[in-house]
């Protein structure tokens, strides 16, 4: 019997069985092109579209939340299908991952969807970040005692502590800032200031992941980011794609004297490359009345007995795409350093992919020899019905 | 008569500035709102006949084998239930919320991290640069004499990103 493991995100689902060493990546949403008007684009399927130029997005979650399903099962369908994971649904253990608060209609819809209409065997629904601390503790002898993961993702960033594996809910705490809202950011100010590239958020998207950094010595990059010629070590050239001749967008090298062949567009990107991350550490940058991460981490830390900070702060576990952004986890580390009591120590662990790390927590799960006591089976959802499937997990 | 005629016209520019600071917070609510936004423009494919192409879920699942007659329930039968927008799902999530007490405090909306105590930075809105002054017409932040130029030559009140 097969476990498939399903991260799934509101940007990205990560996919696999439990035996795969990696995860498939992809895209959870239906893509129209502008310029590909014989056909739709459903998640990966996007890696055949040669023109990404305008790419116009369905997306079946809202602010983090799974409220378009039609669209969901276009994407699940061509994910579990012969294409890709050839699903055989009634010997398959599903582990899937849904939002902190997920709304009680969403959690009843997806099992409905999963045990109805796909008939998966067995399910398991928990938060993304219930399978990364599950993986943290696989890495010592000793398991640590609590784990603190910063779970930084495409539509939120969220700071949840853990304590002997469970989660201490009540100090959960959520930033309405992620990549998405970097990525429209940067095409708002890019857009204001240079170029329209309001309809270009698969381009604009890559430059964020190309050029964008978390500074960790804010107003001294300002002040470098002013300056005019060689001084200036901040400003990079980025050269759009074209979908012609050029299919991907890259840093022009500075030495890179050879003759611009006419019509190529080009970004300067200066301040806008530190600016744009900042968000996740001042969200009132752009008008968010919130915490940034570090103070957000002190604060949750205050919710809790004073005797579980120090393993808190000794173990912070950094998940999802943001955390890939360069510099994130030094900066992370100075700020909370600043923040937090001398007396404790500081210890945060980026894994070598934090997109991935909630799956592979995922698949040492399936491993574990309670899990079959863990999972609802359909036959238990038949016979004591919804609310009992319900409560079965504790993902709110 | 002249007086009335003055004192109208002050109260028109009264209620100018007034209108102003609402509609500068409409603004500043609706920059927040397009940051959330999934796409810029409409559809670009609106005009085709898409749903002939993709395929339906009942399709899919069929080539699955026999399994899938097991399926119960009608598709109709689930949208109704299931088909909700998220301010819609928010609604229903604080109505339970205020009746709930007993579920220990937290609710998604008591989960959003509070507002900094750390000052207010702000940033030219040309080029990015901290910013001392506000445009008096839009509220927009500029730097200098030079980006506000810019600002009030092609942006000002134009650009409602
Ligand atoms: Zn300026
Ligand atoms: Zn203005």
């Amino acid at each position: 019997m097969a476990t498939l493991v399903l991260d799934n995100g509101a940007g990205t689902a990560k996919v696999g069985y439990s035996t795969d060493k990696e995860p498939r990546i992809i895209p959870n949403c239906v893509m129209k092109a502008k310029n590909v008007r014989t056909r739709i684009f459903v998640g990966d399927q996007l890696e055949e579209c040669k023109d990404l130029s305008s790419l116009f997005y369905l997306l079946p979650f809202q602010k983090g939340y799974l409220v378009n399903w039609d669209i969901e099962r276009q994407v699940w369908d061509h994910m579990f299908g012969k294409d890709r994971y050839r699903v055989e649904f009634s010997d398959t253990n599903l582990i899937i991952t849904e939002p902190f608060f997920n709304f009680q209609s969403i959690q009843e819809a997806m099992t409905e969807v999963l045990f109805e209409e796909y008939q998966f065997k067995a399910l398991y629904r928990c938060n993304a970040p219930e399978l990364s601390q599950y993986r943290y503790k696989y890495r010592y002898m000793e398991s640590p005692l609590c784990t603190l993961v910063i779970d930084s993702g495409y539509s939120f960033t969220h700071i949840v502590p853990y304590c002997k594996g469970k989660k201490l809910r009540d100090a959960v705490t959520r930033i309405n800032v992620g990549g998405k809202l970097l990525t429209n950011h940067l095409k708002e100010i890019i857009s204001y200031r240079q170029l329209m590239v309001m309809d270009e958020t698969c381009v604009v998207n890559q430059m964020k992941e190309d050029v964008c950094y978390v500074s960790s010595h804010f107003s001294q990059d300002m002040e470098l980011a002013r300056k005019k010629g060689p001084e200036n070590t901040i400003l990079r050239e980025y050269v759009l794609p074209d979908f012609s001749h050029i299919s991907r967008g890259y840093v022009r090298q500075k030495d890179d004297t050879t003759e611009r062949k006419g019509e190529e567009q080009l970004i300067r990107m200066n301040n806008e490359r530190f600016a744009v991350p900042e968000l996740l550490f001042h969200p009132a940058d752009v008008g968010i009345q919130e915490m940034g991460i570090p103070e957000a981490v002190i604060h949750v830390l205050s919710k809790l007995d004073e005797e579980m900070r120090p393993h808190l702060l000794n173990n912070i576990v950094l998940t999802g795409g943001n955390c890939h952004l360069p510099g994130f986890q030094d900066r992370l580390y100075r700020d909370i350093r600043s923040l937090a009591s001398d007396e404790y120590d500081v210890n945060i662990f980026l894994p070598p992919n934090p997109i991935t790390y909630a799956w592979e927590g995922g698949c040492l799960l399936a491993q574990d020899p309670d899990f079959e006591n863990l999972v609802l089976t359909r036959q238990d959802y038949e016979e004591q019905g919804l609310s009992y499937a319900l409560e079965k997990f504790d993902v709110w | 008569m002249a007086d009335k005629r003055e004192s109208a016209r002050q109260k028109t520019a009264e209620q100018k500035r007034v209108l102003d600071d609402v509609s500068r917070r409409r603004r500043q609510r609706k920059v927040l709102e397009a940051l959330e936004f999934d796409n810029f423009s409409e559809d670009p494919h609106a005009d085709l006949k898409m749903s002939k192409k993709a395929p339906k879920f009942e399709e899919a699942m069929d080539v699955n084998g026999p399994s899938s007659k097991k399926r119960r329930k009608s598709r109709g039968d689930f949208k109704q239930r299931y088909r909700k927008t998220f301010a819609a799902l928010l609604e229903e999530e604080y109505l339970s919320s205020q009746q709930m007490v007993n579920r220990e405090g937290v609710t998604y909306f008591s989960a959003s991290a509070p507002p900094s105590p750390l000052p207010e930075r702000h940033f030219c809105a040309v080029c990015g640069f901290s910013s001392n002054y506000t445009c008096v017409q839009c509220g927009a932040r500029f730097c200098c004499i030079r980006c506000l130029g810019t600002h009030q030559d092609t942006r000002c009140l134009k650009w409602t990103a």
